[in-house]
């Protein structure tokens, strides 16, 4: 699982650092022990396998391309080789004896590896295998030695651990800084788009609203598209989920509604309600433009007021209206209008829905929404 | 009434020809256009314009200390705002420095000349948005008034009258519509719409003044 982003160079980094260490202090070791063991001169070729293996793996690793299977495979099998010919270089004496096996730390290598390649479950693997070759080659269980396998399993499940967590953060960060670039990126096209193109488009709206024919109708669209760029401009989009409690400012919401055709008023404070209540009351008033588009469009205005104890929100239209019985009419008859559809929503709020209309006249929707406590 | 005299004052050349153009084919005499606020104040008591036409963005100063400028400079002149992004705060502040209209820059030619010439007659110019914004502000001064140890000087209030008027402008009403719907004249519900914003522009001088005094006394 090769990270995009490269956050785990510096992990890759200090694995290859961490093995020339480990490779000194296999030095040490064959310095002071080398006396007592069955071969030295073959136990010092064995070191020099080491060290170049240690190179082999810095260079290999250090490129993305290379960190795959065959690598780590490699890496694996050369150590557990190494591994198993140090019984036969040291002597059955110098093991006996409590000495440390040659390769000493420098067998966990593997399993930083895999580790920082693959997470806990690769690094625990090459532990175990290790391990326990490890253990199998001393031909006994000493306690020095297990606490190795102990302390070996445990460093591949860390800082495989710690590698996921790393490169999870980094690519966080760079989500993090992608949106605020383009967010700067955003502010920036507002403005350039404020001091042309929006200023262009309703000067055309101006000159041509007056014309007949073609002309019209492009300054009509020229006026559609202004409305649009300037709601798009704004940034006036809401996240999409959010706690259902979170405050969310109805102004925003409703902002979505507004056009040529439908005017939106409200007051220069946020207009703050929880997101739950704010959703459903924006559906509403959804639900009244939208009914107004169906019955013969024209021009709809909507109001929003913030008072103390409720929130009101009012919607008017100047279209053909309706009979004040019509509507008790069609609850008589079962019959779940659009206005019924609206007042379930409010009365689901604990708020009210009061609709009234005359025939010619348009009609008048007044969603009012109580404060709860808080 | 005929023969507004009128200023232009937009950043934007298109936009303030377009608009020099349609006011003079109205019957109007444009006696100054400019593209900054610094110029349009510093050229106002020459030029002695009725109207200014303001766009409420401009590169240099705040749309507030334009209009401000304006009315120390040239006494009388009333501002009729313009803008096109509609932008709400920015909008409130300018009506509560004294611009008494304001308009969206997509409005037809015909609204835009009939705005010019009732702001020259004294009348504001209100939209359904302006409205709105007006009712939040004294429900916004209401509401700090309430609040223990709340502002010295009274906020202003509005009627119960004002506040009917106000809020079927706000959605989309027009004066003729008022009137029929509250039983009033034509002139009552102007002046009801007056008195709103006049009452905010008193208490914007107020408080300015009661600022100025704090700041001199700490400083």
């Amino acid at each position: 699982m090769p990270a995009a982003g490269g956050f785990d160079v510096p992990l890759w980094r200090a694995v290859a650092v961490f093995r020339v260490a480990a490779l000194a202090y296999v030095c040490v070791v064959l310095v002071r022990d080398a006396d007592r063991y069955a071969h030295p001169l073959a136990a010092g070729f064995l070191v020099l396998l080491m060290a170049v293996w240690t190179a082999v793996t810095a260079i290999g690793y250090a490129v993305p391309a290379r960190r795959g299977w065959p690598l780590l495979l490699a890496d694996l099998a050369v150590v557990v080789a190494i591994l198993l010919a140090t019984p036969l270089v040291m002597g059955r004496e110098a093991l006996d004896a409590g000495l440390p096996t040659l390769p000493v730390a420098w067998l966990s290598g593997p399993v930083l590896a895999w580790a920082v390649c693959g997470g806990r479950r690769r690094g625990a693997a090459a532990a175990l295998v290790l391990g326990a070759t490890d253990l199998a080659t001393r031909g006994m269980v000493t306690p020095t030695a297990f606490n190795g396998a102990i302390l070996m399993l445990l460093a591949g499940v860390v800082v495989g651990h710690v590698a996921r967590l790393t490169v999870t953060a980094g690519e966080r960060l760079q989500r993090a800084s992608e949106l605020e670039a383009a967010t700067r990126e955003r502010e920036r096209l507002a403005r350039d788009i404020h001091d042309s193109v929006l200023q262009v488009l309703a000067l055309v709206q101006r000159r041509g609203a007056h014309l007949d024919g073609e002309a019209g109708e492009l300054a009509r669209l020229a006026g559609e598209q202004e409305v649009a760029l300037r709601s798009l401009i704004s940034g006036a989009e809401p996240f999409a989920a959010g706690p259902a409690d979170a405050p969310v400012d109805l102004r925003t919401l409703l902002g979505r509604h507004a056009s040529a055709a439908v005017s939106l008023s409200a007051p220069a404070d946020p207009v703050l309600l929880p997101s739950a209540v704010a959703r459903e009351l924006a559906a509403a008033v959804g639900a009244a433009l939208d009914n107004v588009a169906r019955h013969g469009g024209g021009r709809a205005w909507v109001l929003i007021e913030d008072e103390e104890s409720a929130v009101t929100v009012s919607i008017r239209d100047e279209g053909p209206g309706f009979p004040a019985d019509r509507l008790r009419e069609a609850v008589a008859q079962g019959r779940l209008g659009v206005a019924q559809a609206i007042r379930g929503r409010l009365t689901d709020l604990g708020g009210t829905a009061r609709i009234s209309s005359t025939p010619g006249a348009g009609t008048e929707v007044e969603l009012t929404v109580p404060r709860r406590e808080s | 009434m005929n023969g507004v005299r009128v200023m232009v004052v937009d950043d934007h050349p298109m936009w303030r020809e377009g608009v020099a153009r349609d006011l003079a084919e109205a019957g109007h005499e444009v006696v100054a256009s400019c593209g900054e606020g610094r110029q349009a104040v510093r050229v106002v008591a020459a030029a002695r314009p009725d109207v200014v036409v303001l766009d409420l963005q401009l590169p240099d100063i705040s749309g507030v200390e334009v209009i401000q400028g304006l009315r120390a400079a040239h006494p009388g002149v009333r501002v009729l705002m313009l803008s096109a992004s509609g932008e709400q705060q920015g909008v409130l502040d300018a009506v509560k420095a004294g611009a008494t209209g304001y308009l969206l820059k997509s409005a037809g030619l015909a609204e835009f000349l009939e705005a010019v010439r009732r702001t020259a007659a004294g009348d504001p110019v209100f939209t359904p948005g302006l409205a709105g914004l007006v009712l939040g502000e004294y429900r916004r001064l209401a509401a700090t008034n309430d609040a223990p140890g709340g502002a010295a000087a009274a906020a202003p209030r509005l009627t119960e009258r004002e506040t009917e008027v106000l809020r079927l402008v706000a959605k989309g009403m027009s004066y003729k519509q008022i009137a029929e719907r509250l039983g009033l004249s034509h002139r009552t519900v102007q002046n009801h719409v007056q008195n709103t914003l006049g009452k905010l522009h008193l208490h914007n001088r107020v408080e300015l003044t009661r600022y100025a005094i704090e700041r001199g006394l700490d400083g």
